[in-house]
């Protein structure tokens, strides 16, 4: 079946058999392997996307039933060569360790901020919840959110 | 001389050692960039499956292979006919009797996952359809799963040795019987200690590729040990060390799961040649990754000091009980690391204790970030909580009686010489209000718990020697690369190397990129383990920049008519050392070994073997790392009499890490270990029915997550390690130590109940106060 898919804003047009899920799709057809799975059985939070800015597991989303709605993913936050706010935040912060799980965690905090850009340390929790760091124990990550927040803020 | 122009390099120079700086691949992962095994993909690449053995023990009667090697799609299926039967493990050097495990096994199997066959097709489903294609004939053989059942003679044999024990540990010192008589206390503790899993985010995966007319093997792996995995590859493949490249790309966790080669990544190049040399990629899914890649040992913890009344502690005697599961992978020096630590925290002349590493038809057991120091930690540290109870001291007070000091030597020649053992348990104390609240909240159903510890910084027990090496080659334009065998595996070790080896070739960072863990164009390294990077791999690095450095003042010198001991090169100059004037750039020093007249390429060069003797397994002696780092931690917890859930408020950990050289970095592994540390307190326990696995998955094996993330205060100590790359000692692992003892206990101090037998679940808890209260009528 033909599906179209508006990733980043961009529009791919796929062959597909139907069963595909959108993390298959992105990182085996089209090839954009910033989103990682680590279960594959929507336990971890690692292949978190943002459909229509809602931070969504893509290892349980049929890419066929992602039509008409507009994915993101983490090769689309940055703006040419200026990370995003959420992005850059992570980096200062030193958010990152192993990395694995950073691309789902950024997912989530940006769908998180969008909304509310000075979420409290229980909002902040309660969003990253379904994603799981192993190595860094989450206090830094909790700062790069805070500090992204701000920023966000600022800017709008 | 006057300076012409300054490089950008000048206007920015920072001394990088001390520095926050950014992980070199920070901005590679956030924008997904960063390339993991993962997202390997290459063309006409095959993907691999393993198939496992379904029963916990059994006899291998037959294995036919031909209808799976006819359908469609698939492109090669190996067994163990075609290999050359050599078995691997990891602790061949002290004991070779433990090397047990074969890529495929021929005969038996002895756990549940157990490999017997692999495939190689051109699709998952493909592969998923020919492992069951494959006819395994087994006869099933009774199974032995609990520890104390297998030890019993008469149990199942599941491999020569007698009663299934694997190794015998027995470490002797002193004459604690005798010592034991004059003590005026006397206490004995059994604790049990979970199996736990490293539970990386990224499963393991690897890309084998046997190129069958060069003979040449390529593995990319998600290794924490690239030339580990070489030997094992080039071992068991009867290749010669440069046949066979390991590289190791970004790696997503791997906390001592990944240390080791497994039967995957073997297979993965053996099905590869069958197939005409395609690449073969073989990813674990997160079932597998649970069930049948190395676990934390469980353990028997029993421990039986004598004590003075002014809290002396006299003699030590006790046993400890591994359960190993089917092979021993780095169980022996696993089991001994958790009786022999001790002696770097607390003074002892007369000691008894011996260790069992037994056999058993569960999961294999192996090394798990602490290496037998979380376990051993939990136990001794309850125990010694639980004698100054006893003898009504203060914990701390007890602990500052009997812990060891700066410039040593412990009972089995273990040489100490900075410690700050004694400032992180003074400034946890202070940090967080110990005298203040120690006993005085028990109204509010709140407590606070101490639990110390001490680590190595790396380890004479993987083979002869345990080297790093580092290459700092300096190209024309003055841009710098460091080339280490060292395996960043997320810690930032890629990030710290640089920031030493810029320090001390006198550069900017930002002039340095790192290659790291290529077995074939980096230097050999033992690997990510035992907290030994920043140390050992660090004085390479160090000493890498120092060789750079003088092969340009070489030239300076020659071209100048100065002597090379005058000068040096110090914030982007070549400096008179005396009065710190500055000769020319570093630029202008460069220009100049790349001249007409010089053309003298800069390759430096670095190796370092730390000053340590391998431990003598049959007395326990050994001064087995070249710098100990030391450790205090505190638990403030509050707990809920009513449902048994226990909050923890707060944690201090003070760190005794020499000196940070990365501060960030520092602080991100201490909150990363207390995460972990609270994980394998209060839930992280892996279950097992006849063998198999009941909770492989994220759903039932919970590890932490954002909510209920405790307040976490990090203190560094610097104790400014002599033999450390600017004082820095390793760390990374003993911040986990001691937390399931501190919290436990706090949770002492807060209701008066003493939990032994990790996880510290609600139940436990409530059942505890039930007890309590029925002692009490």
């Amino acid at each position: 079946m033909q599906v179209n898919l508006t990733i980043n804003k961009k529009l791919y047009t796929l062959e597909l058999k139907g069963h595909e899920t959108l993390m298959e799709v992105l990182r085996e057809h089209l090839s954009m392997t910033g989103t990682k799975t680590a279960c594959q059985e929507t336990e971890c939070g690692t292949c978190t996307v943002m459909i229509n800015g809602k931070a969504v597991l893509s290892c349980i989303t049929l890419a066929a039933n992602a039509q008409g709605d507009e994915i993101t993913t983490i090769e689309g936050l940055a703006n040419g060569d200026v990370l995003h706010p959420v992005q850059q935040a992570y980096v200062d912060c030193g958010s990152v360790q192993c990395g694995f799980c950073i691309p789902g965690m950024i997912m989530s905090s940006v769908a998180l901020l969008e909304k509310n850009p000075q979420p409290t340390q229980e909002e902040i929790e309660y969003a990253l919840d379904g994603n799981i760091c192993r190595c860094a124990g989450y206090p830094k990550i909790f700062e790069a959110v805070r500090e992204a927040g701000k920023k966000m803020k600022s800017e709008n | 001389m006057a300076l012409k122009s300054k490089s950008k390099y000048e206007d920015e120079y920072v001394d990088p050692v001390g520095k926050s700086v950014p992980r070199i691949e920070g901005r590679g992962i956030v924008t997904g960039q960063l390339k993991y095994v993962f997202d390997v993909y290459f063309p006409n690449m095959l993907i691999g499956k393993m198939l496992r053995s379904p029963h916990a023990h059994a006899r291998i009667i037959s294995i036919d292979t031909s209808k799976a090697e006819a359908l469609p799609g698939v492109r090669s299926v190996v067994t163990y006919k075609d290999t050359h039967q050599i078995k691997f493990g990891s602790n061949e050097y002290f004991f070779p009797h433990t090397v047990d495990q074969m890529a495929l096994e021929a005969d038996k199997v002895r756990y549940i996952g157990d490999e017997v066959a692999a495939v190689a097709a051109v699709d998952e489903e493909t592969a998923d359809a020919a492992l069951r294609l494959i006819d395994v004939k087994y006869e099933v053989l009774p199974g032995v799963f609990e520890i104390e059942e297998a030890i019993k003679p008469g149990a199942p044999q599941i491999h020569e040795s007698l009663n299934n024990i694997a190794v015998i540990l027995p470490v002797n010192f002193g004459n604690p019987e005798r010592v034991m008589k004059e003590a005026d206390l006397v206490r004995e503790d059994k604790f049990w200690c979970p199996v736990a899993h490293p539970a990386p985010m990224e499963p393991h995966v690897c890309v084998g590729q046997w190129e069958t007319f060069t003979n040449k093997i390529t593995l990319w792996s998600s290794s924490q040990a690239p030339f580990k995995c070489r030997e094992a590859l080039a071992k068991t493949l009867k290749m010669d060390l440069n046949d066979v490249r390991v590289i190791k790309m970004a790696v997503g966790g791997g906390f001592g799961g990944k240390l080791e080669m497994l039967p995957m990544d073997f297979a993965s190049c053996l099905l590869s040649k069958k197939a005409g040399g395609l690449p073969v990629k073989i990813s674990l899914t997160r079932e597998e990754e649970f069930t049948t890649t190395r676990r934390k040992h469980g353990m028997i913890y029993k421990i039986k000091t004598g004590v003075k009344k002014d809290g002396t502690i006299l003699a030590i005697t006790g046993e400890v009980l591994a359960d190993g599961g089917a092979y021993c992978s780095y169980g022996p020096t696993v089991l001994a690391a958790a009786i022999m630590r001790i002696f770097m925290v607390y003074k002892i002349q007369h000691f008894r204790m011996s260790g069992y590493r037994v056999y058993t038809n569960n999961p294999i057991s192996g090394a798990m970030r602490g290496f037998g120091g979380v376990q051993s930690g939990f136990a001794i540290e309850s125990h010694m909580d639980l004698i100054a109870k006893d003898l009504g001291m203060d914990p701390i007070e007890f602990r500052l009686k009997n812990i060891t000091e700066p410039n040593m030597v412990t009972v089995n020649k273990m040489i100490l010489t900075t410690n700050g053992l004694r400032e992180c348990i003074e400034k946890a104390a202070k940090a967080s209000g110990w005298v203040e609240k120690r006993g005085k909240m028990k109204n509010i159903k709140r407590g606070i718990g101490i639990g110390i510890a001490a680590d190595v910084m790396g380890s004479k027990m993987y083979k002869s020697h345990e080297s790093a090496g580092a290459i700092v080659k300096v190209e024309e334009d003055g841009s710098v690369y460091l080339f280490t065998g060292a395996a960043d595996t997320g810690q930032g070790s890629n990030t710290a190397l640089s920031q030493i080896a810029a320090h001390e070739l006198g550069v900017s960072y930002s002039r340095i990129k790192c290659k790291a863990g290529d077995t074939e164009i980096t230097p050999f390294d033992t690997g990510s383990f035992a907290s030994r990077v920043t140390f050992i791999s660090g004085n390479a690095a160090l000493l890498g920049g120092r060789d750079a450095k003088l092969q340009i003042l070489e030239i300076v010198a020659q071209d100048n008519d100065l002597d090379i001991k005058d000068l040096d090169i110090r914030a982007e100059k070549v400096i008179f050392k005396k009065d710190g004037k500055a000769l020319m750039s570093f630029d202008k020093a460069l220009e100049l070994c790349y001249s007409f007249k010089y053309g003298k390429q800069i390759i430096g060069r670095g190796s370092y073997n730390p000053k340590t003797t391998p431990i003598d397994f049959r007395t326990g002696e050994g001064n087995v790392s070249g710098s100990y780092g030391f450790e205090a931690q505190i638990a403030e917890v509050e707990v809920d009499t009513d449902t048994g859930n226990v909050k923890v408020l707060e944690l201090w950990d003070a760190h005794d890490i020499g000196k940070a050289i990365n501060p960030q970095s520092v602080e991100s592994q201490i909150e990363g270990s207390l995460a972990m540390g609270i994980g394998y307190t209060f839930y992280e326990d892996l279950r097992f029915k006849n063998g198999r696995v009941l909770n492989a998955n994220f759903a039932g094996y919970r590890v932490p997550r954002s909510i209920g993330m405790p307040k976490m205060t990090t203190i560094m100590v610097e104790t400014d390690e002599l033999e450390g790359p600017f004082g820095a000692k390793g760390m990374g692992e003993a911040s986990l130590l001691p937390t399931a003892a501190a919290i436990a206990n706090a949770v002492e101090d807060a209701i008066g109940v003493r939990i032994k037998e990790l996880p510290i679940t609600a139940d436990k808890i409530i059942k505890a106060l039930k007890e309590k209260s029925a002692q009490k009528i």
